[in-house]
This record gives C-alpha cells, sequence and structure tokens, in this order.
C-alpha cells in the first residue's frame, strides 16, 4: 500500500476535522441563515472529500510527532466528559463506567511509561465504501436537516437545545465517524468510538424532554458498556503483545480481545440483546433517526465487525456470531410485524439488517462476505430514505401511525412515490437489499440453524413491508389531509436519495462485481468454505449479466405500457354492495340503515398476540445473552 | 441455444398448458359434484372475453400491478427453464405475487384489502418452505442452479419426500383450492366478494387470468422436478398432485387464515425441517 | 379476429334481489344445482358487477333501492345486459300498487330481455340468460343502445305514477348521475 501524498494528508484532515470545525461554527452562528450556509459548506466539503479521497484510491498515513500525545489528551477528555455526564445527570451505571475506563487509562498509562504511539490512518476498500457512504448519505441527512429543523424548532417542546448544537453534533458525527473507519489503530479507534458515542447521547437527547433525556440515558449506558469492552479489548491486545493497530490484532491468534470488540460491535449495532438503545434513539428529531440508523453509528458496529471478520474466520467464535446475527434478524423481523409506529418498523427493521450483516461476517464464505458488504451500501442509502419520507410525513399528518398514513398517496404524491421507491428497493429485486438477503441464505447452506433463522426472518420481512407499503399507495385518505408543500432542502434531499437508490438499483451488477466481490474474494480467502462459496459466487456472477439486465428491462417496460394502458381506461368507483355515498368518494363510506353514511375501517393486520413486542422481547433477550455467553465459552473463558 | 429455444417455447406454451390444466379442473370438478361442468376450453373463453370488455379501474395504478404480476410470472417461468439459481427464481415469484397484492392493496375497497393482506399471509406462509425446497436442491445437487437438477440422474424424490409432501400445501395454496382458498376464489363469495381481485375487472382480471395459467404451469412443473429422469413417472407424479388437490379441494371446507399459519408452519415446515436435517446426516 | 370473440360463450352472472319474495332468488340457485348445471353453458354466478356481463334482477323496484341497482349496474364493465327474473322485476307484480314500489327494473336500468312467471322456471331462466348473452356482442359495437326485447308476452302495465310521492331528492339525483361521473 503506498504512503499518502501530501493532497491525501489534507484530505483526511477535511475529512475529520472539516465537518467538526464548521459545525462549531454553526453553533456559534447568530442567525439562522449563516448557519445554514455554514452547514451546507460542512456537507458540501465532506462530501467533495469523501468522493476526492476514494477517487485517488488506497494509501497509508503515518501522522507527524506529536499526534500521539494529541491521543492520549483526546482519550483523557472523552472519560472526562463521559464520568461529567454521568455524574452531572445522574447515570450513576454511566459514571461507574466512567471510573473504570479512568483506571484502564491510568494503568496503560503506568504500564507502558509515557510513550504512545502515533496514529496511522489506512485507506483500502472496505473503508473506502464507508467512506464514500457516510459523506455522501451522511451529508444528504444533514441538508435535510436544515428544511426540517426550520419547522421542528417552532413545534418543539420549550426545553429542547438549540438548533446550532444540534447541527454541531450533526456534522461532527460525520466527522468522527470518517476518522473512525480511516484509523487502523486500536486507541484511536476507541477515541472515535467513544465521541460517536457522546455524540448521539446530546443528538437523542435533544428534545430534553423526559422521554429523550431517558432514552438518551439508556443509549449513553449500552454504548458506553461497548466502548469498556472496547477499552479491554484494546488494551488486552496490546498486553498479549500488539503493536496496536488493528490490522495487527486481526492477525494475532489471541481470541479473548476479539471477543471483547465483537461484544462492543454489537452494542453499536444494536444487535439483541442491545437493542433497546436504537428503539428509544427514535424519539430525537429525524434527521438524527436518519442518520443513526444508515449510514453512521450503527454502522460503525458493523464495519469493525467485517474488518474483523477475517481474524475469527473458520474458529468457534464465528459459528456463535452468525448464530447471533441470524437470530437477531429473525426475531426483530417478527416484531416489526406487529408494530404500528412507522419509526419503530423501520428501527426493527434496520436491527435485522445488522443481524443480517453480523451473521454474514459470522459465516465469513467470501460470498456471505459480499452479501453482508452489498446490504452495508444498499441499507444505508434505501434506509435513509425511508427515514427521511417517514420524518416528512409525519410532519405534514402530525402522526407516525401505519393506519393513519392510508392514502397519502393522493395528498403527498411526491413523497409517497419516493418512500414507495424506498419500501420495494428493500424487498424486490433488481435492488441490491435482496441480493445481499439472497446471497446471505445461499451461503448458510452450511449452517442449518442459521439457515433456519434466515428463511424465516426473510418471509417475515416481505410481511411488514408489503403490508405498509399497500397502505401508503392506497386511495382511500382522512379528510384533513393537506397537500404537502415542502422546503427546497428537503425536497431535494429526497430527490437525490430516491435517485442514488434508483441508480445503485440499476448498477447492483456493476457495483457488486467491480467493487464488492473482489474484495471479499480478497478479504475472505482464508475461510475454509472458500472453495465451495466459489461455485456459489459463480452463480450470483452469472445472475448480475443477463437477467439482472432483464428484470430491469421487464419492469421499465411494463411501466411503460401500464402509462399507454391508461389511455383508454374508464374510472368507477370501488364496489361496496351498491352503497357507495357521492360524498364519500375517498374513504370507505357506505349507507347503511336509514341511509346514514357509516365508515368502514380497514385495519392492517398485526398479530399482536404472536408477534408483540413484549411478548417476544421477553424470552428473546435472555436467548440472546446466553448466545453472547456461548462467545466466552467457545474460547475457554468460562 | 437449444436452452434458449425450449425457455422460448415454454413461455409462448404455457398460458396454453395452464389454461388447459384449468379447463380440465373445471370438468373434473363438476363430475366430483354429479354435474356436467363447462367445455374442456371454456377458461379460454373467458380470458378472450375478458380481453374485449370495457377497460375499467378504480385507479389508474392497477393497470401497472397487474400487468407486472404477469411480467414477473413470465420471467419466473422463463428463468426456470434457462436453469437460473432457483433462489433467485422464488423472489421473482415473490415479486409477481406482491403485485397483485398491491394492486389489492390500492384500492379502497375493504373486500379487497381484506383478500390482499391473506394473500400476504399466504405468501410468509408457504415462503419459508419453498426456500427449504431450494436448499434441499441445494444440498442434493451442491449448486442452487437448476441446471444442477437438470443434469442430476438420481431423482430428487427419493432424497426429500418430506419436502414434496411439504411442497404439496404450497400446491394447494398456489392452485387456491380448499382449504387455503382465502384470498380470492372461484367458488365462494360470501365472504369476501372476490377478496384480492375484486376490483379488476374486463382486461386487467384477464391479464391477471393469464397470469394465473402461467402459475399453475408452473407450479405444477415443479413438482415434475422431482423426477425429471423418466418423463412418464414425472407425468404421473403431475397427474397425481392435480387429482389430489382437487379431491381436496371438494372435500375440504375454507378455513381461517389463523389456522393456515399454524398449518403450514408447523406440519408442513416440520415436514421440509425434517426432511433437511435428514439430509444433513447424508 | 376481433369479432370472432364470443362473448355469449362465457357470461358471468351477478344477481340482484332488488325487493323479491325470494321465489325467483331460490330457483337462480336451483339452476346452479347438478340437475340444471349453469356453469355447462359456461355460465359463471360472480358475486361482483365488475367482473359481470349479465345482470339478473328479481324483484320489483324501491324508492329504497333503486339508488343501489343503479349502482350496482353502472359499475359492469361495457358490455353489458339485464335480464329482469320474474313478474315484479317485469312489472312490480304484486307489489305493484305499494306505496313505496317504483314498478319494473326497467324503471332504472335499460332491460334486454324479460323472464315470466312467479316465479320463473329454472329452464325459462337459463334460456333467458343465453339469450341475453347472445345480444353481449351486438352491445359491444354498439354500447350506447340499449336494446329491450321481450320473450315472451308479458304485461307491461304503467304503474300508477299519479298517486306517489316524488323521488327522494338523493335517489333522484343518483339515478340521473352515472357513476363515471362520480369517481
Amino acid at each position: 500500500m503506498p504512503s499518502a501524498a501530501p493532497t491525501q494528508l489534507w484530505l483526511v484532515v477535511a475529512l475529520i476535522c472539516g465537518p467538526i470545525i464548521f459545525g462549531l461554527l454553526a453553533w456559534l452562528a447568530q442567525s439562522e441563515r449563516t448557519r445554514n450556509i455554514l452547514v451546507i459548506t460542512a456537507t458540501c466539503l465532506t462530501a467533495l472529500a469523501g468522493v476526492a479521497l476514494a477517487v485517488q484510491g488506497p494509501f497509508m498515513l503515518q501522522a507527524g510527532p506529536g499526534t500521539g500525545h494529541l491521543g492520549d489528551l483526546l482519550e483523557a477528555v472523552m472519560v472526562a466528559v463521559v464520568l461529567g455526564i454521568g455524574y452531572k445527570q445522574k447515570i450513576w451505571p454511566v459514571f461507574a463506567m466512567g471510573i473504570v475506563q479512568a483506571g484502564l487509562v491510568v494503568f496503560e498509562h503506568l504500564g507502558k511509561g509515557a510513550e504512545s504511539a502515533n496514529p496511522t490512518f489506512i485507506l483500502d476498500s472496505l473503508s473506502t465504501i464507508l467512506v464514500l457512504i457516510i459523506s455522501i448519505v451522511g451529508s444528504v441527512i444533514v441538508v435535510y436537516g436544515i428544511g426540517y429543523m426550520h419547522v421542528h424548532e417552532h413545534h418543539a417542546p420549550p426545553t429542547t437545545a438549540s438548533t446550532g448544537r444540534f447541527f454541531f453534533f450533526l456534522t461532527g458525527f460525520l466527522g468522527l465517524m470518517n476518522g473512525l473507519v480511516l484509523t487502523d489503530s486500536l486507541k484511536w479507534l476507541a477515541i472515535f468510538w467513544e465521541g460517536t458515542t457522546l455524540c448521539s447521547f446530546f443528538l437523542i437527547g435533544h428534545d430534553r424532554t423526559p422521554e429523550a433525556r431517558r432514552n438518551a440515558a439508556r443509549a449513553l449506558i449500552i454504548n458506553v458498556f461497548g466502548g469498556m469492552s472496547l477499552g479491554f479489548g484494546v488494551a488486552l491486545a496490546q498486553h498479549e503483545g500488539g503493536n496496536g493497530s488493528i490490522s495487527n490484532m486481526v492477525q494475532s491468534a489471541a481470541l479473548l480481545p476479539l471477543v471483547l470488540v465483537v461484544l462492543a460491535t454489537f452494542t453499536k449495532s444494536a444487535q439483541m440483546p442491545f437493542q433497546s438503545w436504537l428503539l428509544g434513539a427514535m424519539v430525537a428529531p429525524t434527521p438524527v433517526s436518519a442518520l443513526l440508523h444508515s449510514s453512521t453509528m450503527v454502522k460503525a458496529g458493523s464495519y469493525l465487525l467485517l474488518r474483523l471478520a477475517p481474524g475469527f474466520v473458520g474458529t468457534n467464535l464465528a459459528t456463535v456470531i452468525a448464530l447471533s446475527g441470524a437470530f437477531t434478524f429473525a426475531v426483530t423481523s417478527a416484531i416489526a410485524i406487529s408494530q404500528s409506529n412507522a419509526k419503530k418498523v423501520l428501527a426493527y427493521s434496520t436491527i435485522a439488517n445488522l443481524g443480517l450483516i453480523v451473521a454474514c461476517a459470522g459465516i465469513g464464505t467470501p460470498m456471505a462476505y459480499s452479501a453482508a458488504l452489498v446490504i452495508l451500501v444498499y441499507h444505508a442509502i434505501s434506509k435513509a430514505l425511508l427515514f427521511l419520507c417517514v420524518g416528512t410525513i409525519e410532519q405534514q399528518i402530525g402522526s407516525r401511525d401505519i393506519d393513519d398514513m392510508s392514502g397519502i398517496m393522493l395528498k403527498m404524491p411526491y413523497t409517497t412515490t419516493i418512500a414507495a421507491v424506498g419500501m420495494v428497493s428493500m424487498m424486490l429485486p433488481p435492488f441490491g437489499m435482496l441480493v445481499g438477503k439472497w446471497m446471505a441464505i445461499a451461503s448458510s447452506g452450511h449452517a442449518p440453524i442459521v439457515l433456519l433463522l434466515l428463511v424465516i426472518g426473510s418471509a417475515l420481512t416481505i410481511f411488514f413491508w408489503a403490508k405498509w407499503l399497500g397502505r401508503i399507495i392506497t386511495t382511500a385518505y382522512h379528510d384533513h389531509y393537506t397537500v404537502e408543500n415542502l422546503p427546497f432542502s428537503m425536497k431535494g434531499a429526497l430527490s437525490l436519495l430516491v435517485l442514488m437508490v434508483i441508480a445503485g438499483g440499476a448498477m447492483t451488477g456493476v457495483i457488486y462485481r467491480n467493487y464488492l466481490s473482489p474484495l471479499a474474494k480478497v478479504t475472505m480467502s482464508g475461510s475454509p468454505l472458500a472453495n465451495d462459496s466459489s461455485v456459489l459466487l459463480k452463480s450470483v456472477d452469472e445472475f448480475m449479466g443477463w437477467p439482472l439486465i432483464t428484470i430491469i428491462v421487464v419492469v421499465a417496460g411494463v411501466v411503460l405500457m401500464a402509462l399507454l394502458g391508461l389511455r383508454n381506461s374508464h374510472t368507477r368507483l370501488p364496489f361496496l354492495c351498491g352503497e357507495n355515498t357521492p360524498s364519500g368518494t375517498r374513504t370507505f363510506v357506505f349507507r347503511s340503515l336509514m341511509d346514514q353514511p357509516v365508515t368502514a375501517h380497514v385495519s392492517s393486520f398485526y398479530f399482536a398476540p404472536w408477534f408483540g413486542e413484549i411478548g417476544i422481547t421477553k424470552w428473546a433477550n435472555p436467548v440472546a445473552v446466553l448466545i453472547l455467553l456461548t462467545l466466552f465459552v467457545r474460547i475457554g473463558l468460562i | 441455444m437449444n436452452k434458449l429455444t425450449l425457455a422460448i417455447g415454454a413461455v409462448v406454451l404455457a398460458p396454453f398448458i395452464g389454461g388447459l390444466i384449468q379447463g380440465f379442473d373445471r370438468v373434473l370438478t363438476a363430475r366430483m359434484q354429479g354435474r356436467k361442468g363447462p367445455p374442456l376450453l371454456q377458461p379460454f373463453y373467458d380470458i378472450l372475453k375478458l380481453l374485449r370488455k370495457e377497460r375499467v379501474v378504480v385507479n389508474s395504478q392497477q393497470i401497472l400491478y397487474a400487468y407486472m404480476h404477469l411480467a414477473m410470472m413470465v420471467l419466473a417461468l422463463f428463468m426456470l427453464f434457462m436453469g437460473q439459481d432457483a433462489l433467485m427464481l422464488l423472489f421473482i415469484l415473490a415479486f409477481s405475487t406482491l403485485s397483485l397484492v398491491l394492486g389489492g392493496m390500492s384500492v379502497r375497497s375493504p373486500y379487497s384489502r381484506i383478500g390482499a393482506q391473506r394473500e400476504i399471509m399466504m405468501m410468509v406462509a408457504y415462503e419459508p418452505i419453498l426456500i427449504l425446497m431450494v436448499i434441499g436442491m441445494y444440498l442434493v445437487n451442491g449448486n442452487f442452479r437448476l441446471q444442477a437438477v437438470f443434469e442430476a440422474e438420481r431423482p430428487l424424490l427419493l432424497s426429500m419426500p418430506l419436502l414434496f409432501l411439504a411442497y404439496l400445501t404450497v400446491v394447494m395454496i398456489k392452485f387456491q383450492k380448499s382449504p387455503f382458498d382465502l384470498a380470492t376464489s372461484h367458488h365462494a363469495h360470501q365472504e369476501i366478494v372476490k377478496g384480492l381481485t375484486l376490483e379488476f375487472a374486463g382486461p386487467c382480471l384477464g391479464v391477471i387470468e393469464i397470469a394465473h395459467c402461467y402459475e399453475v404451469a408452473f407450479f405444477l412443473g415443479l413438482v415434475g422436478l422431482f423426477w425429471l429422469s423418466n418423463f412418464w413417472i414425472a407425468a404421473v407424479l403431475m397427474g397425481g398432485v392435480f387429482v389430489l388437490s382437487l379431491l381436496l379441494d371438494n372435500l375440504c371446507a375454507r378455513l381461517t387464515t389463523i389456522w393456515m399459519f399454524r398449518f403450514m408452519w408447523s406440519v408442513a415446515l416440520g415436514l421440509a425441517l425434517t426432511n433437511i436435517v435428514w439430509l444433513y446426516w447424508h | 379476429m376481433k369479432d370472432k370473440v364470443r362473448f355469449d360463450k362465457s357470461p358471468w352472472v351477478v344477481h340482484f334481489n332488488c325487493n323479491s319474495c325470494n321465489g325467483c332468488d331460490i330457483e337462480l340457485l336451483a339452476c346452479l344445482s347438478p340437475l340444471y348445471d349453469l356453469e355447462r353453458f359456461g355460465i359463471v354466478h360472480v358475486g361482483n358487477p365488475k367482473h359481470a356481463d349479465v345482470l339478473v334482477v328479481t324483484g320489483s323496484v324501491n324508492y329504497r333501492n333503486a339508488r343501489v341497482l343503479k349502482n350496482v349496474y353502472d359499475q359492469m364493465p361495457h358490455p353489458k345486459v339485464v335480464v329482469a327474473m320474474g313478474v315484479c322485476a317485469a312489472t312490480g307484480g304484486v307489489f305493484r300498487e305499494c306505496y313505496n314500489v317504483l314498478g319494473g327494473v326497467e324503471k332504472v336500468v335499460p332491460v334486454d330481455v324479460f323472464v315470466p312467471g312467479c316465479p320463473s322456471r329454472p329452464e325459462a331462466m337459463m334460456d333467458g340468460i343465453l339469450q341475453a348473452a347472445a345480444k353481449l356482442d351486438e352491445k359491444r359495437r354498439n354500447p350506447d343502445v340499449p336494446v329491450a326485447v321481450s320473450t315472451d308476452t308479458v304485461v307491461r302495465l304503467p304503474a300508477p305514477e299519479a298517486a306517489r310521492p316524488a323521488l327522494p331528492a338523493d335517489t333522484a339525483s343518483a339515478l340521473a348521475t352515472p357513476m363515471e361521473k362520480i369517481a
């Protein structure tokens, strides 16, 4: 890997520090106009720097002298902030874990003397993918936030923190995430890791309502726990003779540090039993949920797991990780069926897809790894789009209940069409999500239990998406819904994302062949099943040829034909046994006894007794804990 | 090239075969009930008539969904004969059914909505079994491509007898036969009128009927996949499954969705899983 | 090719009971039984007007159901025919003089075939439906001209209009407006 040119150095600096500095300026800005300009500058800078860096190709960057001490300083600051929050807000578990972390830092420095290694930054294929997701999708979400927060400010509870602060954390998040995926030194990874945790804490608690505070505290507890686990993992890796880089950790045979870090990735990517913080995160304004769920935060966990995957492939650990991911996938897909809250459905779907990524990382064949990459990329785009759509719809109709979204197709055609495209992209060919799921199932043929869980989860996934999609495209709506009127930034962000979804869907084959599949083949060449996997991969490669193009052509052709067929068709009222009322042309109103109008209500199927959140979580969480404990059993610790 | 000709031939012939099967279905059902029944070609008369009728819709999206349903069904059949990846085939099939479901959901008719939701339930109920069947094929042949099944010498039925039984329930669902004719049905309209297809009229309904011809041909064809090495045994297998489905249709009452879901995810899924586990042991 | 399609090969029937005593309805259902087996002519009894070619009406039309009858008729796609089954559907029958009865089906929708009888015999019903189906082709070429012919000598008495109250306003407007306009 070539070492970095000066331009690349500056691009890295721009990617990490740029958003943070501009975010800080935006916080300090007096007028909304200045703030918006600064935020847009920050996002443009991030997006451009990300693309420029990706274009220039891989490199390795050894940071200059003195940065090692900066790392020590930052580490201390992070611990201090955690301690401060824990103490001030009386979140005692966080305070306790903060003390443990402080002890760890002190111990480490005493043990090793004053010497601290300078950080290394590397850009390989995996980090390129992540940088692109963060800097493009993340930036689009921030731009959306400008229009969204303008409205939100007027409706928000009086306790809300300032919008400037909100944007600081939002853009700062991007910078920290960029750092997280670019660094190769474990210590800096832990710093960025802690930084994203703190950012998410402030963002979730933005409205400062009791609920927001509670959920923010929960997110902090779980993620600081993960951070602590990461800290121990890092310390142990150093102790066992590692040189403090991630690549070294992957190569070393020591499993205990690996398990600790894997545990940290589970908390960050909200795997069961740690899922509750991500569900609580939806009290925050929509751009936050979009950011946490799609391009940042949860993707930090999946990224690190994928980074470490070659380290545990073929070991006992891998089976447990695969099982744990598949279990999360099946269970959360089931719970999503019973939810009527749109954001909650999205949240459970996020957790499910992250579970799929984890399962793929655990299976560890080249095919599974490329499946994980495909899901990672396409999920980021589609989920960002869906969250932004739900946020828009919620602002317009004042509800996030799925049943209330009936018929918005007629009142908000723009947003609804985009949302429909987003939902279709989550479950149908030729979009990447389905390709990913397909490859995941195909590559799990050797692990029967994982396979069964994936199969069940995949069937359940169709259920909740189809149900919801059917609800929004229907043509019966409440009378008080008004025609949408979106500010430019929201409209622009939605359009950009939907274009990315469609272009990504059309180019699934190209992206898979040129970028994802080669990466997976190289990374996972050590897998014991690599040979079997190559047979399957051939099948996928072939599908990426003419069959995929055929699907795209057929879909396009049908859309065209339907448009043509529309010309000579006549519209009639639906059949309501002859009792339609002229006034109720847009709802299920029919005439009943004494000619009085009666409105029929058709609810979606939820199956709450079967798939209810509380009922399932009650037994699923202990099971998930048990699976995680077997991680430690497997390496002989218990 | 030969494969391509075969696939195109199949796509052209399938609606005729499917239509004939359905005609035969109606005659046989009538005979079972002591009636004379319609002419054998009745499904073709029906479809031709429907295509000539006025194009009546409730909303403009409907046409899209009807066409998409048919197009994806045709594509699925085409890919079956091209020996493509079986798992992907299932997803395309799901796309087809889902288009119909969306068509049913897009109209503001309570009957149609209920029918559509039941159809989703049915999809969720049979999808795992189909996927497990494909996994079974993979375990037997070491490849997800149907080409491997075509080339295998040992009949699949010998390795996957229980999966075959589980698949029969899927056939019953896809043929819209009792006790699974929940979403839309030819026989009973007391409950949800015509359910899913209620608001499709004229040519749109015709398109859906054609798609159903493809569906019937496709799923009966999959039965033949279980014994490909000998044409006659495959034919007997398909005929047997067909008559059995009619017999059950006339014997059973329509049951509830919950019952169906329980049955499919316990008995049928259990059978499929047992077979899969058995395949692992070998 | 265009004219080769035989609509009479598959007439799908929707049955609407206006105000009937159920006599005709039971006879119509008897047609579906093995003894008569309507399906041998390709006739299917569908539950909804969207799929139907033939509208079979039994019973007389009254103020309340006139609107419903019109609605059902309007929802059928062209070409479509109407069969008035039994004497009530033809003229109002024994209910003709009732205060709430408008008269026969013809008052609301154009009738193509009248089948007499109280109730009509199943044989007559089948004959009526098949005769109506034979008109479908003609109707497709010429959808705007309703053809009303009776098969038998049905005495169509004018209903005593003068003694009746006026139609309720919304019923009258519903009858006047074709369904396409509302949608």
